[in-house]
């Protein structure tokens, strides 16, 4: 009996320091999220209930409307990039034998560095006398404001982010591609297909699970983009690469709107979870 | 923290030896180079400029003439990049000796105990990976800033140690121990926890590795939490400090300086534990 007893009490007393970090700084929070987003708190402290006001004044700012279409351009823009250029490149690894594993290295390396770093080192690659005005000026073609532009900077800011985190995404198809059995190619190649064909009929499909995985997590941290833009543009130029989390950011530590910066916060949840799930539908129905 | 753990490393299939398919392939090879040292090159210049003499113009109008560690010099004596070096190293270690150690309780727990509410914990757990950090960042800083917690060290590390991806990742390693061991420990009248430090912990010692490996990458680059926490210029970290140098118009080379300097740890991890974490993220984050 005692035997029986004592084993609930060790299993709870184990997860116990887990369980209590867990409710204060998730579930709490989480809560207090939504609970937030219906008062005027400020940083001084003072609040009033004001129902649901915040989200009244944010689908009548403009400006809201404009980062949250910043925001779905730089989506739109990162996530075929990123995903293009880790599909490539785990191609070119599965394919290639010879020092590939000092290539798959060199191309994993940015994704152990912080998203900081990449901003000021590309801030300085893209700045007038940087890296890439110097090589297009020695083809004699004029500098390039790469982050002065409004039309550039956010296809600027997505190759940074790419460049810095396509990494993991690589890692994931690669393993895919390596999961598909060779004799499935060597057939297609028996019975004439060519290497187009046997990308598009055997490897893409089989490929598809660990595809759409990459897809899910690269929208989703797309969506969180933030250190650089703060490195890199501050939101910049003209508000051009001003996102939702920018707005966060500001409204709540700028301009000490906290109970406004919670409501972007919710909108920001909401708008992953939306995509989440229908990304998950999609891939429900790929499976199919 | 990006380590998705999902399933266990038995679903990915080992590939048959692959047939050597003839020809050498030297178009995809020279592609594949390109690519790579175009991933690399950033760092290179960095290194450059940050090697570059003080005061000489050099990239990208011409390359130096001479390298010189005169700047990475005077970066280290400097009060303000080495007080944000031990920040980070005290937010990093500290983070992943915590972690470590909660999360492989926790874990153990999950996988071998049984108690109320158990599956409802660890669903609810799992339930938080849906909600992005920045959604909850500002009743995180009125939570933490109401407990008198900014700048501070356990304003800045505490509420970063609730990981459900550490628990689940533990929870999944621990689950495919044999449960012969554990009751063996219990017949010989092991204590709970003297069966968790004498058994669970050496027996997950790779799995250990790993996640302290991402943990440490994740702290050590972390910024958003750290830019709120850290509001006196003592107790920023690298990342923060970084940002800081890059608004307030530093000179390049002390910016590139430091910018390598910051990054030296995570190149040095990487350089030494390369094949873990590339087979880590292939087995967990594969559906």
């Amino acid at each position: 009996m005692r035997q029986r007893l004592r084993d609930p009490m060790a299993g709870l007393l184990f997860v116990l320091p887990m369980l209590v970090l867990f409710l204060v700084f998730r579930f709490v929070p989480i809560l207090g999220a939504g609970g937030m987003s219906l008062t005027d708190l400020n940083l001084g402290g003072e609040w009033n209930f004001v129902g649901v006001d915040n989200y009244a004044r944010l689908l009548d700012d403009p400006k809201f409307w404009d980062s949250l279409r910043i925001t779905l351009v730089y989506v739109a823009i990162y996530v075929p990039l990123t995903v293009l250029v880790a599909l490539g490149t785990a191609l070119l690894l599965n394919a290639v034998v010879f020092m590939r594993g000092l290539f798959r290295g060199m191309l994993f390396l940015p994704y152990v560095t912080s998203f900081v770093l990449a901003g000021v080192i590309w801030r300085w690659i893209y700045e007038f006398d940087g890296v890439i005005n110097g090589l297009l000026g020695k083809l004699d073609l004029g500098p390039v404001g790469f982050l002065e532009e409004a039309a550039l900077v956010l296809p600027a800011l997505a190759v940074v982010s790419a460049w810095k985190g396509f990494g993991y995404s690589m890692l994931i198809l690669l393993a895919g591609l390596k999961s598909i059995p060779a004799s499935y190619l060597e057939a297609a190649t028996v019975d004439g297909a060519g290497p187009w064909q046997r990308f598009r009929r055997i490897t893409l499909p089989l490929l598809r699970p660990a595809l759409f995985f990459v897809v899910v997590i690269e929208t989703i941290g797309a969506f969180q983009t933030f250190d650089t833009i703060y490195v890199m543009t501050g939101g910049g130029p003209a508000r051009a690469s001003y996102t939702l989390i920018y707005g966060l950011y500001d409204q709540g530590f700028k301009f000490s709107n906290l109970g406004y910066a919670a409501t972007i916060g919710i909108v920001l949840f909401a708008l992953v979870l939306v995509v989440s799930l229908a990304q998950r539908r999609l891939l429900d129905r790929g499976n199919a | 923290m990006t380590l998705t753990a999902t399933r266990p490393a038995t679903a990915v299939v080992k590939p048959p030896v692959r047939a050597r398919r003839g020809s050498f392939r030297w178009p995809l090879w020279v592609l594949l180079a390109l690519a790579s040292v175009i991933t690399v090159s950033p760092f290179f210049v960095m290194f450059v400029v940050a090697l570059s003499p003080p005061g000489e113009p050099t990239l990208p109008a011409r390359w130096p003439e001479s390298l010189s560690l005169d700047t990475i010099v005077d970066l280290l004596s400097s009060s303000g990049f080495a007080g944000w070096t031990v920040n980070t190293v005290i937010y990093a270690l500290v983070s992943v000796v915590i972690t470590l150690l909660t999360a492989s309780m926790a874990g153990y727990a999950f996988a071998k105990k049984r108690f109320p509410g158990r599956d409802t914990m660890m669903w609810a757990f799992l339930a938080t990976l849906m909600v992005p950090s920045q959604a909850t960042l500002i009743p995180m800083f009125v939570l933490v800033s109401g407990l008198g917690g900014v700048d501070t060290f356990w304003g800045l590390i505490v509420p970063t140690l609730a990981n459900s991806q550490a628990v689940f990742l533990m929870r999944q390693f621990i689950r495919d121990l044999p449960d012969e061991l554990f009751e063996a420990a219990k017949v010989d009248g092991a204590s709970e926890w003297r069966v968790y430090w004498q058994i669970v912990i050496p027996l997950t010692r790779p799995i250990l590795a790993t996640l302290g490996v991402f943990v440490f990458l994740w702290h050590w680059n972390d910024f958003l939490w750290p830019l709120v926490m850290a509001q006196s210029d003592e107790m920023r970290t690298l990342t923060v400090g970084l940002a800081s140098m890059r608004t307030e118009g530093s000179s390049l080379a002390v910016l590139m300086a430091s910018a390598a300097l910051s990054v030296l740890p995570c190149l040095l991890v990487f350089a030494l534990l390369q094949r873990y974490l590339v087979n880590s993220i292939a087995m967990t984050g594969l559906k």
